[in-house]
Formats: C-alpha cells, sequence, structure tokens
C-alpha cells in the first residue's frame, strides 16, 4: 500500500472517529445544523480524496450522501428517518471499505445501489430497515488481523519534546566541543566525543526529517489532479509549480491538503474557461494554474493562482443577501475586497451549476476552518476577466530554519535564506545607486529597486556607504524585491530558532533568536516585517497575470544577452541562454600549446577560447562556461559587465563569421558571438553517458600506451577486460576474435607495407585509418 | 510563612525574589545587544546553550542608571521564555518571616508597579518582586514607541 492510499485511509478513519459523537447526536436530533454540517464536510471530504484514488463505489456512496445532505442543509428537504438511516449506513459502509482498502481485499460493492437509492427522495418507500440488516450481516467486518502497520501515528506534542530536546542537546554540544578545545587536546575524550557528536548530527537530522517535508508533497498529486480535471471538464489547464522545496512540518502539510485541493478544484471547475471562452476573451487557450510556496519570517505563504475568469462579484453579494448573511443596505457599503472574502462564508457558492467536481458552496467555508484550526489565514484577491489568488498563510511552527549569517558593526543577525535571491557586492559595477530624498535606490539589471540599509533599520548607524556594503536581494511572498545593505555576509547554516520574549517580538524586527556554534546568541531578522515597516510590501497581487506575463512579453520582444569584455579588451555580448555559469580559476588550471588550449574544470578538460592571444593573466581567469546543451566551452574574459536584453535590431556581419552581428547595447555598438558557429568550430561533444566501450588487448605494452590515449580521445570508454560488454574489439596480429561477439572488430597489425583493408586490418601506425575505423564503428553503433 | 527568598539590591535598594521562581543565578558573560528592543532590555545571553534575555531591573522600574548593573543575574521563567534579571547584587538566601503586606502610602510608584509588598526577613524588610510585572518594562516604554520606528523608506 502507497504512502498515500495509508493516509487516506488514516485520515477517514481519523474523520470517523471524530465523527461517531456527532452521527448519534445528529440521529437524535436531525434538525441540528452544526452536526449536520459536520457530517456533511466529512462525506463531502472523502468524496474529494477518493478522486486521488481510484474508488469508484466510495465515490458514489459519498456522493449520494452528500447531495442529500445538501438538499437537507438548503432546506429543500427534511431529514426523515429514511434519510438519516440511509446516510448513517453510507457513514459505516464507507468505515468497512476503508478496512478492506488498508488490507488490501477487494471491495465488496453488494448492497451499494440500494444504499444509494435509499437516499433517492423520488425512490418509493422501502422496507429499509429488514434490507439494512441484510446488507449489514452481508458485509460484516472480517477478522483477518489487517497486515503489519507501515506507519505509526504518534501525538505532535512527544515529537515536539523529541525534537526540542534535540535541539538542546546539539546547543550543549557545542558548548562541550567549545570548552572542550579551550581545554587542550584530550585524546581520551576526543575520541569518543567526536563520535557522540557524528551520532547526534544523525539523530538530529532523523529527528527534523520526522516533522519536516519539502512542501514538493503537498504538490506531488497536484499535475495529476488538475490533468483529471481539466479533462473532465473539457478544459485545458497547464500547472506552473514553485517554491517545492520550502520546507514544512508535515502536521501543517497535511492540514492544508485539503484546502490546497479544494481550491485547485474550485479553480479549474469555476474559475478558469472553457477554451472557447478563453479564445472569446481575447486570452490563450491554455489556462495557467500557478502555486507558489515562501517562507517569509515565521509564516508560509502558499499562493495559488489561475488566469480565470474571476469571483462574481454580484452573485457573491447576491446570495449573501439571500443567504441572509447581510442586509443590502450592508452589501451596498462592502468593498469589492470585502465582497470576496465572502466565499469563505458557509453555503455560499457562485457556481450556477452542482458539479461533481466542486461541490455545492462547502469547500471554502472548510477551507478556512481548516486553516483557522492551525492558525492560519487565507484571503482571496480577483480582478474580474483575469484571475483569482489565494494567499494561505501558515504558521511555521518548527524551528529549524536555514539561514544566511550576516553582520553590521559587530553585530551578527542571521536572514532567513529563502528569501535571499542574490547576494552582491555593492561596488559592483553593474550596480547604479539613486538617492530620491531620504531613499535609496539601486538599480541592477535594469530595474529599480528599493535598498534599506540594515544598520539605519536597526538604528546602529546612521549613514552608511551602499558601496562599501554587501547587498541581499530579498524577494518577498508576495513577489516585491528589495535590496538590504549588511556590512558582511558569513556564511549559511541551519539554525534552531527559539522564540523571543514578548517585549522583543514587539519591535517586529525579530523573528526568534538562535545560538551560533560558539554559543553566542543572535537575532533572525523578520524580513517581511521589516520591508513592511518600510513601506516596501504592496498588497497582494495575482503574480501570474502580472510578473510572469510581462516576462513572456519580454521573452517574445527581447532577447537576453550577456556583455563582457574580452581579453582584448573589447565589449561583446553573447546569448545568454548559452552561459551556464561564470567561473574564476587558477591560471594553473590553463593548458596551451600552440593553437589548442584546454583548460580543466571540475575535473573536465574543455576547450579554452577567447583568449585571443592575449596575455593570461596574472594568477586567476575568469570564464564563462558556455554549453549548448551538448558540449560546453569555457571562454575567457577580463571582466563580466551586465546582462541585458536586445532591444534594438542585430546588424548582420558578413565580414567576420565569428559574430552574429551588432546590436546597440545603451547606444554603444556590440558585437554579438555567433553561438552556433562558436560550437561548431569549438565544440567537442563530451559524451561520457552514451560513449561507446572499446576493448583493447590485455597485457599489451604497446597498446596500453599507444593505443589507449588515442581511442580514449576518440570519445570511447576503454576495457581491456574479456568479461565487459564492448562496441568495438581492436585486436592485435593473429588474436583470436570472441566469435560471438557483435562488436566491431578492428584488426591492427605491424606490417608497414601490407595494405589497409578490411579483413587483414590497419598498421598499427596509420593513424588516420584507425581513427577512420572507430569514426565508422561510431556511426555504425548509433545508427 | 517560611518561604525563601532571594535578596538583592536593585538601585542600591534591597529586593527579594521568591526563591521558586529564581532557577539560578548566574554571573552574565557576554550580553548580544538588541538593537530597537525597549531600553530596559540590555540583550541576550546564553546560558547552558539557550538563549535568556537580559532586563535591566533598574531600567525596568523606569529609574534613570548612569552605572552598570552588577554582573550577577537572577534567572527567571515567565511563560515558556527564560530572562536574566539584572540586579546591582544578589546577596543570599534568606527566609521570609512574614507574608508580603501592604505598606502604607506604597513604595513610590516605580516601586509600587513591581511589589507584592514588604516582606520581613532577617536581614530587614524588602520589597517582594512581581516577576512578570518587572519583566514587562515601565508602562510609558512599553507602550511608546521609540523614535526609529517610523518608516525611513519610501513606498515602492
Amino acid at each position: 500500500m502507497d504512502d498515500l492510499l495509508a493516509e487516506f485511509v488514516a485520515e477517514t478513519r481519523e474523520m470517523l472517529e471524530a465523527i461517531e459523537g456527532e452521527i448519534v447526536a445528529w440521529e437524535a436530533d436531525p434538525g441540528d445544523r452544526a452536526r449536520l454540517d459536520s457530517i456533511f464536510r466529512f462525506v463531502h471530504t472523502v468524496k474529494g480524496n477518493c478522486g486521488f484514488f481510484d474508488f469508484p463505489q466510495l465515490e458514489s456512496l459519498s456522493h449520494a450522501a452528500e447531495s442529500a445532505l445538501a438538499e437537507v442543509r438548503a432546506g429543500r428537504r427534511s431529514a426523515d428517518v429514511q434519510l438519516v438511516n440511509g446516510v448513517l449506513a453510507i457513514i459505516d459502509r464507507i468505515g468497512r471499505l476503508t478496512d478492506q482498502i488498508e488490507s488490501g481485499e477487494n471491495l465488496t460493492t453488494t448492497g451499494d445501489d440500494m444504499l444509494i437509492a435509499m437516499l433517492d427522495n423520488t425512490a418509493e418507500e422501502t422496507s429499509e430497515p429488514q434490507e439494512i440488516q441484510a446488507v449489514e450481516a452481508f458485509s460484516a467486518r472480517s477478522n483477518t488481523p489487517s497486515s503489519t502497520p507501515r506507519s505509526i501515528r504518534l501525538p505532535v506534542e512527544l515529537l515536539d519534546r523529541v525534537m526540542s530536546g534535540v535541539s538542546d542537546m546539539v546547543l550543549a554540544r557545542n558548548d562541550l566541543a567549545r570548552r572542550l578545545r579551550a581545554s587542550g587536546s584530550e585524546p581520551a575524550i576526543d575520541g569518543p566525543f567526536e563520535r557522540l557528536s557524528g551520532i547526534l548530527n544523525d539523530v538530529r537530522e532523523a529527528t527534523t526529517r520526522m516533522r519536516m517535508q519539502r512542501i514538493e508533497h503537498l504538490y506531488n498529486p497536484v499535475p495529476r489532479l488538475v490533468r483529471d480535471l481539466s479533462a473532465e471538464l473539457g478544459k485545458q489547464v497547464m500547472v506552473d509549480l514553485e517554491g517545492e522545496d520550502a520546507e514544512m512540518d508535515r502536521e501543517m502539510i497535511e492540514m492544508i491538503r485539503d484546502p490546497v485541493t479544494h481550491i485547485i478544484r474550485n479553480a479549474i471547475d469555476h474559475g478558469i474557461e472553457t477554451p472557447a471562452e478563453r479564445r472569446a476573451a481575447g486570452k490563450h487557450e491554455i489556462g495557467l494554474l500557478s502555486m507558489t510556496a515562501r517562507q517569509s519570517g515565521n509564516r508560509i505563504a502558499v499562493m495559488i493562482s489561475d488566469d480565470g475568469k474571476g469571483l462574481d462579484c454580484a452573485r457573491l453579494g447576491s446570495k449573501a443577501v439571500a443567504a441572509g448573511l447581510l442586509t443590502e443596505a450592508q452589501l451596498a457599503e462592502m468593498s469589492r475586497e470585502d465582497l470576496h472574502q465572502l466565499i469563505f462564508e458557509p453555503g455560499l457558492s457562485t457556481a450556477e451549476t452542482v458539479s461533481e467536481v466542486s461541490g455545492r458552496g462547502v469547500g471554502m467555508d472548510v477551507v478556512r476552518a481548516n486553516l483557522d484550526k492551525i492558525g492560519g489565514t487565507i484571503r482571496v484577491r480577483s480582478t474580474p476577466g483575469e484571475g483569482t489568488l489565494f494567499v494561505l498563510e501558515i504558521p511555521l511552527t518548527l524551528s529549524i530554519v536555514a539561514g544566511l549569517t550576516v553582520s553590521v558593526g559587530d553585530q551578527r543577525f542571521a536572514v532567513p535564506r529563502s528569501f535571499v535571491e542574490e547576494i552582491i557586492h555593492g561596488a559592483a559595477s553593474s550596480l547604479e545607486y539613486t538617492r530620491l530624498g531620504d531613499a535609496d535606490l539601486v538599480t541592477f539589471r535594469g530595474r529599480r529597486i528599493p535598498c534599506l540599509s540594515l544598520a539605519r533599520v536597526l538604528n546602529m548607524r546612521e549613514v552608511s556607504d551602499l558601496r562599501q556594503e554587501t547587498l541581499l536581494l530579498i524577494r518577498l511572498g508576495t513577489g516585491d524585491l528589495f535590496a538590504l545593505a549588511v556590512d558582511r555576509v558569513f556564511d549559511h547554516e541551519d539554525l534552531v530558532v527559539k522564540p523571543l520574549a514578548p517585549a522583543v517580538m514587539a519591535t517586529g524586527i525579530y523573528a526568534g533568536t538562535t545560538l551560533l556554534d560558539d554559543g553566542s546568541p543572535i537575532l533572525m531578522l523578520d524580513v517581511y516585517t521589516i520591508a513592511a515597516q518600510n513601506g516596501l510590501v504592496s498588497e497582494v497581487r495575482v503574480r501570474p497575470a502580472g510578473r510572469d506575463e510581462q516576462v513572456q512579453h519580454a521573452a517574445a520582444k527581447t532577447r537576453p544577452i550577456m556583455l563582457f569584455v574580452g581579453m582584448d579588451g573589447r565589449r561583446r555580448a553573447i546569448d545568454m541562454n548559452l552561459v551556464r555559469r561564470i567561473d574564476v580559476l587558477s591560471r594553473d588550471a590553463v593548458d596551451i600549446e600552440g593553437e589548442r588550449a584546454q583548460i580543466v574544470i571540475d575535473g573536465a578538460i574543455l576547450p579554452l577560447i577567447g583568449l585571443n592571444d592575449q596575455p593570461l593573466p596574472e594568477d586567476k581567469i575568469k570564464l564563462l562556461r558556455l554549453s549548448d546543451g551538448h558540449c560546453e566551452l569555457a571562454y575567457a574574459v577580463s571582466e563580466v559587465a551586465d546582462a541585458a536584453a536586445i532591444d534594438s535590431a542585430i546588424v548582420p556581419s558578413d565580414a567576420d563569421p565569428s559574430i552574429e552581428g551588432v546590436t546597440l547595447v545603451g547606444g554603444q555598438p556590440v558585437p554579438i558571438i555567433d553561438g552556433l558557429s562558436l560550437f561548431a568550430r569549438h565544440g567537442r561533444t563530451i559524451r561520457t553517458d552514451t560513449a561507446l566501450t572499446c576493448r583493447l588487448p590485455a597485457d599489451d605494452d604497446w597498446s596500453r600506451t599507444m593505443l589507449h590515449p588515442l581511442v580514449q580521445a576518440a570519445g570511447y570508454r576503454i576495457t581491456t577486460s574479456a568479461e565487459d560488454s564492448a562496441d568495438v574489439i581492436i585486436v592485435m596480429e593473429e588474436q583470436a576474435v570472441p566469435a560471438d561477439t557483435a562488436a566491431t572488430v578492428i584488426r591492427l597489425h605491424s606490417d608497414a607495407d601490407q595494405p589497409g583493408s578490411a579483413d587483414c586490418g590497419i598498421y598499427r601506425y596509420d593513424r588516420d585509418a584507425l581513427l577512420g575505423a572507430l569514426k565508422h564503428a561510431r556511426a555504425g553503433k548509433s545508427q | 510563612m517560611n518561604e525563601l527568598l532571594v535578596m538583592a539590591r536593585i538601585a542600591g535598594k534591597r529586593a527579594a525574589f521568591r526563591a521558586v521562581e529564581v532557577q539560578s543565578v548566574i554571573e552574565i558573560e557576554g550580553i548580544s545587544p538588541i538593537p530597537r528592543a525597549p531600553d530596559f532590555i540590555t540583550g541576550l545571553t546564553a546560558m547552558r546553550s539557550r538563549s535568556l534575555t537580559v532586563v535591566d531591573c533598574r531600567k525596568s522600574l523606569g529609574l534613570s542608571v548612569e552605572t552598570a548593573p552588577g554582573v550577577r543575574a537572577a534567572v527567571v521563567e515567565v511563560e515558556g521564555h527564560l530572562y536574566a534579571l539584572q540586579v546591582d547584587q544578589v546577596e543570599d538566601v534568606a527566609e521570609a518571616r512574614s507574608d508580603p503586606e501592604p505598606v502604607s502610602g506604597g513604595f513610590g510608584d516605580a516601586w509600587q508597579r513591581v511589589s507584592l509588598g514588604m516582606v520581613e526577613t532577617d536581614a530587614g524588610p524588602a520589597v517582594l518582586i512581581d516577576v512578570g510585572r518587572m519583566i514587562a518594562g515601565p508602562p510609558a516604554i512599553h507602550s511608546a514607541r521609540k523614535p526609529g520606528n517610523e518608516p525611513i523608506g519610501v513606498s515602492a
């Protein structure tokens, strides 16, 4: 049984246990609205969960119960004995089916139709009591013990105690380590201490994993869900998931799994239009559903947005009035923003027709209830015709945060790493500073970004020269970007963050405290609040409609390029897509002989180009590592200027085939290197994974010293063992060839006068013929 | 009642903490200041791998302070947070000879807020300190925002 299924079973059973009391109470008083609601939510959730799995009976049973209960909720039907009995029988049945699912038995379906029919109020009064008895008897619980449980459920408090115990242990260990270091080396103690320390690290990692899970686990089922739903509804939807490596408490992930599923269902069912409608509205036929997760301070924000038709305010309003939630007068006074929040009220749904998919106005109130339970919040924002954005904020209960330690003056602080997009040295030539009033702006890659000095935020120092500082480019959960200037950036490390005293929390600029390895306490900054206090947080925005569209537009019109200054001092540009990374290496890695220049990077030899016969720099050499997806080149540059986008025409140059043309960047002509001809000339395919194997004669000095390097340079993997399978076998003189081999056999001989031919083989110093044969063999193999 | 008290001096005056509330008395080594925190909070320090919030009792009383506090501090836990209360000096542990009683006329505004009353000890009478009030700081500072709190950036 896979994990998802196990969780489904556990969850269903837990909910069953929880509503057991409600069922009894409801049976006694079918008019009890609160009990009705919770039973309704149960069957709704079960139905929703069935969407992940293939349990048609379970789905149709819960759907039947849900429909009947919805009628009762809407007041169209009274909860008579037959209905109550029917619903209860279905809930019992769900419990039994769950047991069967867990033990992996085939699901019995006998009686299901009858149960469903019982709830059909058009059906005639049946003689239900006996029949229900019959069903009960038939599907009586099997007594076979369920298989050994693969998971156990533990109270969260217990886990918390273990976690905090381990965190404290780590800190105590660090403390002890420091004292041991101070007291000098004690071999009798150091050994066991090291061991203890190692074990503790393992335990710590394991405990962290006990509670933390990458948000990926929340994302995993989404593409499938979206695919199935959109197929069912005849819509086309593309999913964009981002931030999957944010870590979250397992418990929280489970708690928001349902809300997220509901929101996605709603988005596809009610939000995103059919392709025809979208075309008519001038939108792309394929709708976009995007999900982003970001950690902001001690909360995680999960944003789900669609580019559908948005919420129907008028309908929401009139429904709210009809349901008695609001008076007309109140409605008239409400802002659109507030109107949107109405969708979280119980019983309101804007759907015209009730569908199998997202149900009937139950989802959103359940969603909010679930989030309330864990201290989270949910907000919605919608623009008619453009889309809807849901922002779920979930407290980050757990306290191991990947942090970056920075300093201002002689004091250190920690910044949650998830916020930091980039670290730039303030003196970088690509930065431009502007001071407007009292605000600092920095221009980076053509964007003006507000810049805060941490020293000023903390009132530690009035003036700071941003050029002397290091800038952290910080992206908030809302998508806002700003630069935070700090004196130094130290290191990143996992920090055990503890809450701060209320009086300190009240400042709003700290999210917690942590002890560094040297035992000194440091403060973790609450970047989000710092930004908010400085007016740098815009209101929630529909991110995909805003940012992504912009990017797409930009991509359509412009091409990103990277500007650099070559070794000869000339400015050039190269297509940004070709640049894999920028490296600075010691010149010792360079090997030049005549025309051929190579450089060793990460254990691989890459062709080195761009030297243009210029002398190498004294110690370090700066390189652009270019890749066309198959092979890599190292391009030496003297300086990397900046990224830019081509927005003016490229004037082709006929004279120089190595450049694609010349374009204007900031009014200056810049030649753009032609990536195509560059790779055509220098590219060398590194295909280690697809390399063919060549078996060479074992125990032969000549083959080892002469043949081996030659064949290897031709791109073959070498083996000498007869055991390994080989694509090409090279044999010497009269050596026997394995009879049953599918490999190409190349025979070498030492008679210079003998003509090279397939029969007698190739003269061992006839390099060209040998390479030709290898090439031929490769061509034959790769077909 | 024979309650044990930790006797200390705050701004030269004799004060007492309930011994059950005091986890330990430590000598504070290094304090990391907390920028923009209320004035009475001196900073953070570490004790046995845990962070403590260091509170200067004199400043918490709203007294103006010219000298550095003593190196010893009483460690108390309030609502799950550990605090180190900086006092002039920690003197001794003594037995209470009386229940805390109000003093007619009070102890003066600053002291009245943090006191639970007067207790008699063998060393003489002392003000029994309400730890929870002590760590809350003076009301004026507690509610007033410090000048640095207004935004210094611009809206983007």
